[in-house]
C-alpha cells in the first residue's frame, strides 16, 4: 500500500523541501512544529500503540535530549547536529535504564513508572544546577539556523513515519502487536516479550530525543519548565490516538489536523485545551478506540499496513 | 553532619505521620485495582477536589476544616460514583490500554476544570498551627490531628472491608467476579460502590492536606504516583499492605530529607519504585490476598 503512496508521497517530500525558500517566517515555524509533532506523536505510538504498553512520560526523552543536546552545545562547544544525536542517544539510554526493570513485568507497572519520571527529571536537572544551570535554565549561543534546523526536523519526522512503516510490516512489528493483542499467547508462542518490548521501547525514545536537542537548538534557550511539561505528553498522546493508534499514517493524521485545528481555532482558547485534550482523549478511547485512521480502514476497506 | 537518635527519632515521628495519610490514599487506589483491575489515574485529582471542597467550606461558611472531613468525603463519593456510572464502567473490561488512557483524560479534565473554576492561586486554611514538643521530638500539631482522621477513617474502611456485607462483596468480588456473580452478587453495584468509597478515601487525604499545605489544582497528580508505589511496596491487590506500604513511604522520604536534600523527596521515592520492581515485584507482603 505504502508503494502506491509513493508518488505522491515524493511531491509531498519535494514540495516540502522547496518551501523554505518561497514560504513565510511564520510559515517555516509552523512547518516545523508540525515535523515536530509528527515525530514525538509517531514515537509514542511506536511504544503504546504497537505494544499497548501506555507511555505517560514521553516528554522524559524530549527534555533529556533538550538538556543533553543543550549542554553539549552551550558548554562543550559542539556543532548543533552531532548533539542532536547525541541528544538521542541520551533519551535512549534513559529508555534502557526504565525499561529494564519495568517492562520485565505485565500490567500498569511501566505506566506508573513513567508518569512519576517527568517530576523526577525535572527535579533532578534543578537539583544538579552546576550542570544544567537549574532553575535559571540555559542560553545556547547565538545561531541563525532556522532553516537547517526545518530540514533536520522534517528528515526526523520522514525518519519515524519511515521507521514505523517498515516495523508494521515485518515480523518484529507482528509479535508487538501479538503483545498487545494478548501478552501471554505471545510468550507461548515463544516470543521473547521483555526483549522485544524492550526494543519497542528504545526505537521510540530516540526520536523525542533529537527532537528534543534540535527544539532546544531552534529556541536557544531550554528550563526545566519548558523542556518538561505535562502538556507535550498529552498533545503526543492525543495526536497519535485521535488519528489512529497502532496504524503508520495515523499520528501524521492526528499531528496535521490537531495542531492547524489549535493554531486556528483554539489558539483563542488557550485556557481550555487541556479540556479540550482530555475530552478527545475520552471521547476517542470510548467511541473510537482505532481513531480516524482506524475508522477509514474500516469504512473503505483500507489495508492494516497503511 | 552527625545524625542523632533525636533526628532518627524526628524521622520516625515525621515518617508515620506522613505516611497515615499516604496508606489512607492509596487503599482507596488498592481498593479500585483490586476490584476492576483498573489503575485510576485520576485518583490524585480527585484528593485535589476534597481539598477544595474543605477550603471553600472552611473559608465560605466558616466550618472547622477537620468537620469538613466527612462532607468532602460525602461530595466526592457522589462525584466518584457518578465517574463510574457514566465513564469508568465502559473500559472495566476493556484492554489495560483503555482504562489507563481513559483515567488520564478524566484526570487532565478534571484539573483544567479545576484550574478554570478556582483559578491556580495557593490557598491555604489557615486554621492550626504550631508544634507540641514531647521530649525534644517535635509534634506538628496539624499533622498529629491528621494523622488521628487518617487513623480513623482507614480503620473505619477496614471495619466495612472485613465486618459488612458489603465489604464481604468487594473482597468477593475482587477475588473473582464470576463466582461473586454465580453468588448473587450484583458487580455493577459493587464496582459503583467500590469507586465512590476510593474517590472518598482519596477526598480525607485532600481534606486533611488542605490545613497542612498549600492548595492548587495540580496538587493531586503526584498523589496518584505516591499512591501506586504504595500499592507496590504493599503488594498490589494486597489491602493490608497498602497501610505497611504507606508508613513505609513516609520513613524512607523523612529519612531521605534528612540525610539527603528534600528537594530529592520525589527522586528517592521514584528510585524505591524501581528498585522494589526489579527486586520483589509481587511487593512486601506479597500477592493478593484480601
Amino acid at each position: 500500500m505504502t508503494r502506491k503512496l509513493l508518488p505522491a508521497l515524493v511531491v509531498a517530500a519535494v514540495a516540502l523541501a522547496l518551501y523554505p525558500a518561497y514560504g513565510t517566517g511564520y510559515g517555516i515555524r509552523a512547518m516545523l512544529q508540525i515535523f515536530m509533532w509528527v515525530a514525538l506523536a509517531g514515537s509514542w505510538n511506536l511504544i503504546s500503540g504497537l505494544t499497548g504498553y501506555v507511555s505517560f512520560g514521553h516528554v522524559a526523552f524530549f527534555g533529556t535530549g533538550a538538556y543533553t543536546g543543550a549542554i553539549l552545545i552551550a558548554t562543550h562547544g559542539w556543532a548543533w547536529p552531532p548533539a542532536a544525536l547525541a541528544g538521542g542517544v541520551a533519551a535512549g539510554l534513559l529508555a534502557l535504564v526504565i525499561g529494564w526493570p519495568c517492562l520485565r513485568l505485565k500490567g500498569p507497572y511501566f505506566a506508573i513508572a513513567m508518569l512519576g519520571l517527568n517530576e523526577v527529571l525535572r527535579a533532578l536537572v534543578s537539583y544538579f544546577e552546576g550542570l544544567t544551570g537549574g532553575g535559571n535554565g540555559l542560553s545556547l549561543p547565538t545561531l541563525y539556523a532556522s532553516v537547517q534546523i526545518y530540514y533536520a526536523m522534517g528528515a526526523l519526522a520522514a525518519a519515524v513515519v519511515a521507521a514505523t512503516s517498515l516495523i508494521v510490516t515485518s515480523r518484529f512489528g507482528l509479535r508487538l502487536m501479538t503483545i498487545r493483542e494478548d501478552e501471554v499467547a505471545a510468550e507461548a508462542m515463544g516470543i521473547d516479550t521483555f526483549r522485544h518490548k524492550l526494543l519497542a521501547f528504545l526505537l521510540s525514545a530516540i526520536g523525542p530525543g533529537i527532537a528534543g536537542a534540535l527544539t532546544a537548538r531552534d529556541q536557544g534557550y531550554i528550563e526545566p519548565l519548558s523542556v518538561f511539561p505535562l502538556a507535550i505528553t498529552v498533545t503526543m498522546i492525543v495526536m497519535a490516538l485521535f488519528g489512529g493508534k497502532g496504524t503508520v499514517w495515523g499520528p501524521v493524521l492526528g499531528a496535521v489536523v490537531l495542531f492547524v485545528a489549535q493554531e486556528i481555532v483554539w489558539a483563542r482558547y488557550p485556557y481550555v485545551h487541556p479540556l479540550l485534550f482530555g475530552a478527545i482523549i475520552v471521547a476517542v478511547v470510548l467511541a473510537m478506540p482505532r481513531g480516524v485512521l482506524g475508522l477509514l480502514q474500516v469504512m473503505y476497506r483500507l489495508p492494516r499496513t497503511i | 553532619m552527625t545524625i542523632t537518635p533525636t533526628m532518627l527519632g524526628q524521622v520516625v515521628v515525621s515518617g508515620v505521620l506522613a505516611g497515615s495519610l499516604y496508606a489512607m490514599v492509596a487503599l482507596g487506589l488498592a481498593l479500585i485495582f483490586g476490584v476492576m483491575r483498573v489503575i485510576n489515574i485520576a485518583h490524585g485529582p480527585l484528593l485535589m477536589l476534597g481539598a477544595y471542597t474543605t477550603f471553600f467550606l472552611w473559608a465560605g461558611l466558616g466550618l472547622n476544616p477537620f468537620l469538613t472531613v466527612p462532607l468532602a468525603m460525602i461530595v466526592l463519593f457522589v462525584i466518584g460514583a457518578l465517574l463510574q456510572r457514566t465513564l469508568v464502567f465502559r473500559v472495566v473490561d476493556a484492554p489495560e490500554l483503555s482504562s489507563l488512557l481513559l483515567t488520564f483524560g478524566i484526570s487532565i479534565a478534571i484539573v483544567n476544570l479545576a484550574q478554570l473554576a478556582f483559578t491556580s492561586d495557593l490557598r491555604a486554611v489557615e486554621y492550626i498551627t504550631g508544634a507540641w514538643v514531647l521530649g525534644g521530638l517535635a509534634f506538628s500539631k496539624s499533622r498529629v490531628i491528621a494523622f488521628l482522621f487518617a487513623a480513623g477513617v482507614t480503620a473505619l474502611a477496614f471495619l466495612v472491608l472485613q465486618r459488612t456485607r458489603l465489604g464481604k462483596a468487594i473482597r468477593a468480588t475482587s477475588q473473582s467476579r464470576e463466582v461473586a456473580m454465580v453468588c448473587g452478587i450484583d458487580v455493577g453495584r459493587i464496582h459503583l460502590l467500590t469507586f465512590g468509597l476510593a474517590s472518598a478515601l482519596a477526598a480525607a487525604g485532600g481534606s486533611l492536606l488542605a490545613v497542612i499545605v498549600a492548595i492548587q489544582p495540580e496538587m493531586g497528580q503526584v498523589w496518584t504516583f505516591k499512591s501506586f508505589l504504595v500499592i507496590v511496596l504493599g503488594g498490589a491487590g494486597n489491602y493490608p499492605g497498602a497501610l505497611l506500604g504507606g508508613l513505609l513511604l513516609g520513613l524512607v522520604e523523612q529519612l531521605a530529607a534528612l540525610v539527603l536534600t528534600t528537594q530529592l523527596s520525589e527522586v528517592v521515592a521514584y528510585v524505591l519504585l524501581v528498585a522494589v520492581l526489579l527486586v520483589r515485584p509481587t511487593g512486601l507482603l506479597g500477592g493478593r490476598q484480601t
